[in-house]
């Protein structure tokens, strides 16, 4: 039974029919009322099904899920725990057919096709593709992938902020202060938006922003809708409704006053999700319909050097903002213990990823569960999580790592599939590399080492043909080099292949799935015991099928099969590059390696934190994003307003503190920084971080 | 070594857990198929059954219905569905909702609550249902659990009755009582499960509950959630029954064959999308700029 404090029994005892407003920093034991209300309510005879818990991201739900699926919570109906997109996403599903025609769907009779990030990205690139050839967007350089999603994300933007997709572009440009050729990119990237939209109506797709705009426009003031949200939420706890967007809020607000019960939890400086649309801003205004505001202000997390770290930083960081004109020294010099540096300067990134390996063996060495060490990046690159996964694993700690927009195409048993794929549909014409099939039989066949793989794969694969020769043809000398036991089971994939290919085509994801359960994962061949390629084949089938359902029932493609189109998008990196595997709950003890923005959303304090690169910049500025942008397209912006260069500067510095401040107040001992004097590229590194914590050092010293 | 890979080998260490009908008869039908699913959390992405495509059809079709039934009930105008069946160009789904509109006025009387989950405590864990319907009669105080089977074989009786769904259903239904239609405690012999075909309408199978097997459901499903719980990782012992491998995805992982069983000879669930977790990807844009 967790133990209560005197302010969180005060909030308990507030009588049921109360909207309350709690507000508070990070670790103040907010969400732990929250989790607490809910079981009283429950205890107290609510239908479970008339509750809804309200999150602006699923990790951010667990806290309650894990309490319902515990045996403390009564018998009864299930609570719902969504997020708005979420629950926008059910009821367009469920109450289609009453808006389809009225929301100007060319197809109301049939059912909605409800796009991914995958697949929305795919369409726009297939909207976009011959555009770029007509030169839109020339006088910029970005990749392809990510002009594609800024589009989409302006059109997200719109719907979560609720103005119109017409106004993208004229925003954009009235805030614009620099070269005037970048009003004719917001053109396009509006022309594009607009594009999308019609082809989305024309085909019932429903990409994100839709969904949004569906259910805020049509089905939320319907009758029908609205009754069976009426009768389904009498009671709502939200959670972190700092990290949530004006659509969210909107809905807030509106069933506020009808509601039995509601407690709204508010983080205060967070509002780390302001790229995804959070606004803390509107949040806080909710706290006027509610009938009290309750102040939590202790933390239970940190030690006391952690909040005047905090404060010294956020000194330091908003010197330049109208409210904090003077920078003062810490007032306590508590904050010192809670900071660990490198005993020398450490000239070479290298030499810095092995000092954090070192420290966190010397953690674990010392009682240190790996389960309460976080390491803690601005970006995390592939190459950087494998040199930290490589110097954990040397030293044998157990680590986890989470990357939200990790490729699913780089995975080996994914690359594998997609080859084999390739070598089974030559009607295809996609070109397949020898190295890729010598990587593929690698993967493929169980005790199949490199050497001979390649061995295998220069004999039997010919560019010209994409087809396997049979082992069988091999000259003897080199079966006995390559060994008759790998001989034979490449002879059974390679038949399977082969008698595939001469049949009618199949799907594509039925292909991997009975590629995968009849050969792959056979005994022999090289997923049969490997768990985590069953998960990346489960991912990759998923993947191909959501593509498939999509383009089917947007009416195909001429021309071409799904499946063909889709190892194209494959190769181009439009699909399986930014694909989200499914949701799973964080294992316990294991050290967690994640960008600094993911850690605080799993909002999970833990003991040591490192951050890593402290010196860098990126820890500090804005992603480059041309056709978008995050402040501009907020509902608190003034049309018209100049964004300027120091408007940036001083957001930037803010968002530095609010970063900082967040991760401090989920780290209950140490924060390491971990930092070299060359970039990973050679550069000198001297990022506002790193200058911000010096600076702090200085000014203590200078005040004795 | 990436411990995201590494998973839980005993229930114990995954406390609580909460058991729905299938996980239960997935630990009847094979221990070991119970502990890759549940416990290792597994990903086994093999065919079920063959053909592939037609199989993968007839789940769609499944859930199709489903999503109809549930629409129709909460009110959403029958004309628009129907057209919507007739757009479809699914081969089974007119037939089924033609027999489903005939069905329409016999669950009109009462109170209806579609698509509903309970989930009760019991020991350590918790035991869930997910009705696709729930129909109350309150002058009689008699509560009717309709669940729509659109497999493409219809279980023999004796097989529906010895399933855990036959069991776990009316049992939480008696547990939980349904309080937001004015009653919160039913007496299960108030309490009557229906399988419903689509395919047969006239032939549903019926089976009425009582104190008796109340009782009786109890000390069993107490009884193999202690059998779970005292388990070791070496004790989810493989079937002895080798047809249930024709159709589960871990037979390459077993050594327990290499195709998937023929769709022909398949007595299955495949119509219960309640459990899939489609609503995962739901967020997907929520995870995306960071």
């Amino acid at each position: 039974m967790v133990k209560l404090t005197p302010a969180q029994h005060h909030l308990l005892n507030q009588p049921f029919e109360k909207r309350i407003f709690l507000e508070g920093p990070a670790g103040s034991g907010k969400t732990t009322v929250g989790v607490v209300r809910m079981l009283q309510l429950l205890h107290a005879g609510v239908p479970g099904d008339q509750m809804l818990v309200l999150v602006p991201q699923r990790a951010l739900g667990i806290p309650y899920l894990r309490a319902l699926a515990s045996p403390e919570a009564p018998p009864g109906g299930q609570v719902s725990v969504l997020t708005a997109g979420g629950l926008a996403r059910r009821m367009v599903d469920l109450f289609w057919p009453l808006i389809a025609r009225q929301a100007g769907f060319a197809h109301p009779e049939r059912p909605p096709v409800f796009l991914t990030l995958e697949t929305a990205q795919y369409y726009m690139a297939h909207l976009v593709r011959p555009l770029l050839e007509e030169g839109f967007f020339e006088s910029i350089s970005i990749d392809r992938n990510r002009l594609y999603s800024q589009i989409l994300d302006n059109l997200n933007k719109a719907a979560l902020t609720g103005f119109p997709i017409e106004e993208i572009s004229e925003r954009l440009s009235a805030a614009w202060n620099g070269e005037s050729s970048q009003r004719r990119v917001f053109a396009d990237a509006q022309h594009c938006a607009m594009l999308f939209r019609r082809y989305c109506l024309e085909h019932n797709l429903l990409d994100f922003s839709l969904q949004v705009e569906v259910f805020r426009n049509f089905l939320h003031p319907s009758f029908l809708c609205r009754a069976y949200l009426h009768d389904s939420v009498r009671h709502l706890i939200a959670d972190n409704i700092e990290e949530d967007t004006p659509f969210a809020h909107d809905i807030l607000r509106e069933w506020l006053p009808e509601l039995d019960s509601a407690l709204l939890i508010f983080d205060q400086d967070a509002g780390y999700r302001r790229f995804l649309g959070a606004d803390p801003e509107s949040a806080i205004r909710l706290a006027a319909a509610c009938h009290e505001t309750l102040l939590f202000t202790n933390s239970l997390v940190t030690r006391p050097g952690m909040e005047t770290l905090g404060e010294a930083l956020g000194n330091v960081l908003l010197i330049y903002s109208p409210h904090h004109s003077q920078p003062t020294p810490p007032q306590k010099n508590d904050w010192k213990e809670i900071l660990n540096f490198p005993p020398q300067s450490l000239r070479f990134y290298p030499q810095m990823l092995d000092w954090v390996a070192d420290e966190v063996a010397r953690l674990v060495e010392s009682g240190t569960r790996p389960g309460e060490i976080a390491i803690l990046a601005p970006i995390l690159s592939d190459a950087l999580r494998f040199s930290l996964a490589n110097r954990l694993d040397v030293r044998g700690i157990p680590y986890r790592s989470h990357r939200p927009s990790r490729s699913l195409a780089d995975e080996p048993a994914a690359r594998c599939l997609l080859t084999l794929a390739r070598l089974a549909h030559p009607k295809w014409n996609q070109p397949i590399e020898p190295e890729e099939v010598i990587h593929a039989l690698f993967i493929a066949i169980d005790g199949l080492d490199l050497v001979r793989a390649r061995l295998l794969g220069s004999i039997v694969f010919r560019k010209h043909s994409r087809q396997l020769s049979s082992f069988t043809q091999i000259k003897p000398e080199m079966q006995e080099r390559i060994t008759y036991s790998v001989g034979n089971r490449y002879e059974t994939l390679r038949t399977w292949l082969s008698d595939y290919a001469a049949q009618p085509e199949m799907e594509l994801d039925l292909f991997f799935s009975r590629l995968f359960g009849e050969v792959l994962s056979q005994p022999g061949f090289g997923f049969h015991t490997d768990l985590d390629a069953g998960r990346v084949t489960a991912n990759l089938i998923e993947s191909a099928q959501k593509f498939r359902q999509a383009v089917e029932n947007a009416g195909g493609m001429e021309g071409t099969s799904p499946g063909c189109e889709y190892l194209a998008m494959v190769r181009d990196g439009v699909i399986a590059s930014t694909y989200v595997s499914s949701w799973q709950p964080p294992v316990e003890d294991a050290v967690f390696i994640a960008p600094a923005y993911t850690f605080l959303l799993y909002n999970r304090p833990v003991e040591h934190q490192f951050w890593l690169d402290a010196g860098s910049n990126a820890w500090f500025e804005r992603l480059y994003q041309p056709l978008t942008h995050p402040y501009v397209l907020s509902r608190g912006w003034e049309p018209g307003r100049l964004w300027t260069a120091a408007e940036e500067y001083q957001t930037n510095r803010e968002t530095l503190f609010r970063l900082t401040l967040g991760l401090l107040r989920r780290c209950r001992e140490k924060v390491h920084l971990a930092f070299s004097e060359l970039s990973e590229g050679g550069f000198e590194q001297r990022g506002m971080l790193l200058r911000s914590i010096y600076q702090i050092q200085i000014q203590e010293t200078r005040h004795g | 070594m990436d411990k995201s890979r590494s998973h839980p080998e005993t229930l114990r260490e995954v406390q609580p857990f909460t058991f729905s009908q299938s996980s239960l008869q997935d630990f009847s039908d094979c221990p070991r198929r119970f502990q890759l699913r549940y416990l290792f959390q597994l990903s086994w992405p093999a065919p079920i059954a063959e053909p592939i495509q037609e199989n993968e059809r007839l789940t769609r079709a499944g859930e199709r219905f489903h999503n109809l039934a549930r629409q129709a009930l909460l009110g959403v105008s029958l004309d628009a569905l129907h057209e919507s069946v007739l757009a479809s160009g699914e081969s089974n789904l007119p037939l089924w909702w033609q027999h489903f509109l005939q069905l329409i006025p016999l669950l009109q009387v009462g109170e209806c609550r579609p698509e509903y989950s309970v989930s009760v405590p019991m020991g350590e864990h918790r035991l869930l249902a997910k009705f696709d319907l729930v129909q109350y009669f309150a002058t009689e105080q008699r509560a009717v659990i309709w669940d729509w089977k659109t497999s493409l074989h219809r279980p023999p009786r004796a097989r529906l009755e010895k399933r855990w769904q036959t069991h776990l259903y009316p049992y939480l239904l008696a547990r939980t009582g349904l309080p937001r239609l004015g009653n919160a405690s039913l007496t299960p012999s108030g309490i009557e499960m229906v399988y419903w075909f689509p395919h047969t309408p006239d032939q549903p199978e019926r089976f009425l509950y009582s104190e008796e097997q109340f009782q009786r459901d109890e000390e069993s499903l107490q009884a193999i959630l202690a059998e779970i719980n005292r388990r070791q990782p070496s004790q989810f012992e493989q079937t002895a029954n080798e047809r249930h491998c024709h159709f589960c995805v871990y037979r390459s992982l077993c050594e327990r064959g290499i195709q998937a069983g023929s769709l022909e000879e398949m007595e299955g669930d495949i119509d219960a999308p309640g459990e899939s977790s489609l609503d995962l990807n739901f967020d997907q844009i929520g995870e995306i700029a960071f």
